[in-house]
């Protein structure tokens, strides 16, 4: 059945644009894409940009950002033209080897070609079986990449997303899911019909978007420019309201093209290295103050994008709450810094911040980065906002925290090797002073998104609090902070200790942040993709309590064969 | 006298110490995290009958709020510098003790009403056993355990009521099975077996009609009810819902069953049943009710006195989906004088009984209810679907507030309507009320599931909440003050 369908669209598709050989598709030189990028299209509840459309498209076909140097938007419209060829190249992913397996397909492999699976059986056979147990697998998703959830079981999971990815591509060959021409009412919420639709009834859009292959197929750059414009004014002449989507979804191919999050990361990372010897010259100085300036203002300059395109602040999934968290660090950093001049604040923040933003890119199939519309129980909900915001805030202020605190235990360590100077002591006890003052501002904000989380709670279902395992980590968190803050009073937590707990306590905040949505919420809410990120934040965790005991063995060491003079 | 002093005062530097403090809250932050991981393996109600709502954790949370209050008063007499030290830790108490009041004194329930219905019952998170004999009424509580416990249940005898809970299990999953009646006086009557075939949702859905309960009798599948009932149970006969397909099995004095199908236009068809091809399996009994629908129904099996055997087991497989899914009890239980007889009761269900003197004795396991002052009519629900699916988009409910007394229809009808959904409760003389839920029916869902709250403690825990947070910031602003001036004195 599926197969049919499949050669039926190459043979639809064929007749206007047969296929050039059989080597593999290359990208045409000299176009102009922008007009092309900025068509609007109806996608996933919202209205997008075809940039975005086509972002999304080509990471859900093969999990990364883009493909063998191609514009995700030319990739489309390659595809279009040249179905034949792109059946045969390898680019649906398969994460999963067993699923290699399953399919009886060659194992040791990632990418697979459309027709290497369509001429499997195995693929067939199971495509069948999802199609005759519900309707889901008809309806080609928005995205592959939380388009099946349900069973925990990864395996069958990641063979639902390759059926997915199949009919996603045989979906786009034959222009199926891309919505191209709105209605004549501007009705926004009305489907709007697609190129695929547009065969049948001849529409303005259609016609522009055929001009456009064509021109696309003969290299004709000039046609190509002209078709492309075209089709983009006649679609936005029918937009319920012209003047407020087209400034949005320019900013929204301005964010796309730009990455401000992942140049925001290249500064820190820099600045990071640089704000290290800071103390060696004039050139390290300098810069690394100008570096750190331009990652913040690419930061928030991408921030502020996000939620002027979303029309909500970006603080509903891991992805977005990354950013925000990362952009909390640097602002506390840049605080304590302009009171204090201690390099070492923007040091430890650059780099924290630089490496949580590159943790958030580099795993698009884990912490999925598109722009989504919120379910409608969330929207419009002025404290939900308030209280995400502010607890999240927190975990940003808790992590310069951490940082700072890891700093101090390295000197101890040192302490451990070379023995105590004056200077030693004097700098832990700033370290030690810093990570204080970034605590101060974390419990505040954590107390207090806490309670705004219950305000919302006890206006929203009748209760203030419930011992949901949300707001019970949240607590712990808090709780383990006040323990440790408290413990400073009692002798229990010296200038050793108190780093030391700093440390771990951050880990009841990764545990509020992230285990209680990927770990504990197995079986509640099972997204089986969340595996990946499992096993990144365990070894973080890992990572840092193995540095906290082999510290504190040092340390004790040191300790039991007495302090030696400096 | 000097010795009961030192105490005191042993006790007192206890109470003050910081440690006392670091000691609680680490040893709070412990067991909560403990509570979430017991959560995440079994289910809410275990986590909350080992931590949430255990007596030592209750202990754990007073001894926080002692330790507070006693090293606020250590620090007496007050000067300016604790203000903010005060408001802070005053902030906790006032916190801990709103949390109290809405335990002792809130309520957190659930009312369902119907399209059309009043009611004003509220059915509690708490389960009891109301026992019935000759005009007296007892409730008592008999609250959720989870299994490891409810392993070493002994039986609970209630003599005053002669009956005895023999078995408990925390979660059970029902296996029916109708069995024909020995014992004279038991609750017996007519039983069908059937089998519906071609039914749209797909399966061959099984089910029993046994006319010795209401809750049995009568079975809706879709658009169509099923029913069984004696020859002279004319008022089941006369429950006739205009525009449903019904299908009525009905047992003759002589053993004998006929069937009766109305269809939704009002078409009547009948016709006899033959018992002797039951057991065939070559060629079994099919019923065809003539509703222009290819629905065919098999009769299975017909005992013409049975009594209800339908047990229950440990529950084997748990239910996949979304939320944590609530365990469902079941007891086991009999008539001390009479052991050997015994009955299952799911939540919600009831025992009748016969006692030694002959009167009806019955014992029902319930949720708890309590009634409010008013009652709440639900004049329409309201249910939208995201395009093109039946996955619920949101959902609201109008109702009307009901006082005094009995009202007529159109008295009813004039009353002002209110309007309740997501994120839009009702208040209503001290209660609020939420819409939380819905019972799902074809073709369109009827009965509202709303939350009823009542929270004394709200406004002690708002003013907490504001004292705590505003109280640490100036904790902290002070000290940040007071190192400023310390450190141009140093200099």
């Amino acid at each position: 059945m599926r197969k049919w369908f499949f050669v039926l669209a190459l043979i639809l598709a064929m007749p206007a644009f047969p296929a050039r050989g059989e080597t593999s598709p290359e990208a045409v030189p000299g176009l102009n894409l922008n007009d092309l990028r900025l068509t609007p299209v109806q996608s996933g509840g919202r209205l997008k940009p075809f940039d975005e459309f086509a972002r999304e498209n080509i990471l859900a076909l093969t999990g990364s950002r883009t493909w063998s140097g191609f514009d995700p938007s030319e990739m489309i419209l390659s595809m279009m033209v040249n179905p034949k060829a792109w059946a045969d190249e390898k680019f649906i992913r398969i994460s999963i080897p067993e699923v290699n397996q399953q399919l009886l397909l060659e194992g040791g492999r990632k990418f697979f070609s459309p027709t290497e699976l369509l001429s499997s059986n195995a693929f067939l056979q199971y495509s069948e079986s999802i199609q005759s147990n519900g309707s889901r697998s008809e309806q080609v998703t928005n995205t592959g990449v939380n388009a099946v959830t349900g069973k925990a079981d990864p395996r069958s999971e990641e063979l639902k997303r390759v059926v997915d990815r199949v009919s996603r591509f045989q979906a786009l060959v034959t222009g199926r899911i891309w919505a191209i021409s709105p209605p004549q009412d501007r009705n926004p919420e009305t489907p709007w019909k697609t190129v695929m639709d547009g065969m049948a009834e001849q529409t303005p859009q259609s016609q522009a978007v055929f001009g456009l292959l064509k021109a696309y197929l003969d290299h004709q750059s000039g046609d190509f420019h002209t078709s492309a414009s075209r089709m983009r004014a006649s679609i936005e002449d029918l937009l319920p309201n012209p003047e407020e989507a087209r400034p949005k979804l320019l900013a929204e191919v301005f964010y796309n093209r730009l990455r401000p999050f992942l140049a925001a990361m290249i500064f820190y990372l820099i600045a990071g290295i640089l704000w290290l010897f800071a103390g060696a010259g004039m050139f390290p100085r300098v810069m690394s103050k100008f570096l750190t300036v331009c990652g913040v203002a690419l930061h928030a300059l991408g921030f502020a994008l996000r939620c002027y395109v979303a029309g909500r602040p970006p603080v509903t999934n891991m992805y977005e709450s990354i950013i925000w968290v990362s952009l909390g660090t640097m602002v506390f950093a840049t605080l304590l810094y302009v009171k204090g001049r201690q390099k070492v604040l923007m040091s430890v923040a650059t780099i924290l911040s630089g490496l949580a933003l590159f943790a958030a890119d580099s795993a698009p199939m884990i912490m999925d980065p598109t722009i989504r519309p919120l379910v409608p129980v969330l929207r419009s909900n002025y404290w939900l906002t308030i209280h995400v915001l502010t607890i999240t805030l927190s975990y940003g202020a808790f992590m310069l925290a951490m940082g700072i605190s890891n700093v101090s235990l390295f000197r101890f360590y040192r302490i451990s090797v070379t023995g105590e100077s004056a200077s030693d002591s004097q700098r832990i006890a700033l370290l030690n002073q810093l990570s204080y003052r970034a605590l101060m501002f974390g419990t505040v904000l954590l107390a207090a998104g806490t309670i705004l989380g219950g305000v919302w709670a006890d206006y929203s279902w009748g209760r203030f609090w419930g011992w949901d395992p949300k707001e019970v980590w949240a607590l712990i968190a808090l709780l383990s902070y006040m323990a440790v803050l408290h413990g400073r009073f009692t002798g229990w937590v010296g200038r050793f200790a108190f780093p030391l707990w700093t440390v771990i306590c951050f880990s009841t905040v990764v545990m509020a942040w992230y285990g209680v949505n990927f770990v504990l919420g197995v079986g509640l809410h099972s997204y089986g993709f969340s595996a990946g990120g499992q096993a990144f934040v365990f070894t973080f965790l890992l990572a840092q309590t193995a540095y906290c005991l082999w510290v504190a063995f040092q340390h004790s060491r040191m300790k039991r064969s007495g302090a030696r003079p400096a | 006298m000097k010795a009961g002093v030192d105490r005191i005062f042993r006790v007192w530097n206890v109470l003050i110490s910081l440690k006392l403090a670091v000691l609680v809250i680490a040893g709070l932050a412990l067991t909560l995290a403990s509570a979430t991981i017991l959560e995440s393996k079994y289910d809410t109600k275990t986590a909350q009958y080992y931590v949430y709502r255990a007596g030592w954790f209750y202990a754990l949370l007073t001894l926080l709020g002692l330790n507070i209050l006693a090293v606020a008063l250590s620090r007496l007499p007050w000067k300016k510098k604790h203000i903010p030290f005060l408001m802070a830790h005053a902030g906790i108490l006032m916190i801990l003790s709103g949390s109290w009041l809405t335990y002792v004194r809130g309520l957190d329930g659930s009312i369902r009403i119907s399209e059309g219905e009043v009611s004003s019952t509220v059915e509690l998170d708490e389960h009891v056993l109301v026992l019935r004999r000759d005009g007296l009424t007892q409730t008592r509580p008999f609250p959720w355990m989870p299994q490891a416990v409810a392993e070493s249940f002994k039986g609970l005898s209630l003599p005053e009521f002669g009956v005895r809970v023999e078995r408990y299990l925390a979660d059970a999953e029902p296996k029916v099975r109708f069995l024909p009646a020995t014992v004279a006086g038991e609750k017996n009557g007519p039983a069908v077996q059937i089998r519906i075939l071609g039914a749209p949702m797909g399966g061959a859905p099984e089910l029993w009609l046994w006319s010795g309960d209401p809750g049995w009798a009568s079975q809706r599948m879709g658009p169509a009810r099923f029913l069984v009932r004696n020859e002279d149970q004319k008022d089941l006969a006369a429950s006739t819902v205009s525009g449903e397909a019904r299908l009525d099995f009905i047992a003759g004095p002589n053993g004998s069953l006929r069937f009766e199908a109305v269809s939704p236009r009002g078409e009547r068809k009948s016709g006899k049943i033959d018992l002797q091809r039951l057991t065939d399996r070559e060629n079994p009994v099919v019923v065809d009710p003539g509703w222009r629908m290819p629905i065919r129904v098999q009769v299975k099996s017909f005992i013409s006195k049975a009594r209800n055997q339908s047990e229950y087991q440990p529950r084997t497989v748990k239910p996949q989906g979304m939320g944590s899914a609530q365990p469902e009890p079941a007891i086991q239980v009999s008539l001390i004088s009479k052991p050997e007889a015994r009955i299952w009761l799911g939540l919600g269900d009831q025992a009748d009984f016969i006692d030694e003197q002959g009167l009806p004795l019955s014992l029902s396991y319930f949720p708890k209810q309590i009634f409010l002052p008013f009652g709440l009519r639900l004049k329409r629900f309201e249910m939208k679907t995201n395009p093109g699916t039946m996955d619920p988009a949101a959902y609201s409910s109008y109702v009307q507030v009901v006082e005094g007394l009995k009202k007529t229809e159109i008295e009813l009808d004039a009353l002002p309507v209110r309007h309740i959904t997501m994120n839009e409760p009702l208040d209503e003389s001290g209660h609020t009320f939420y819409q939380a839920s819905y019972i799902p029916e074809m073709p369109r869902p009827v009965t509202t599931i709303l939350s009823v709250n009542h929270d004394p403690g709200r406004a002690l825990k708002y003013w907490g909440s504001i004292l705590l947070i505003s109280g640490s910031i100036l904790l902290y602003l002070f000290k940040t003050l007071q190192k400023k001036k310390k450190e141009p004195s140093r200099a």
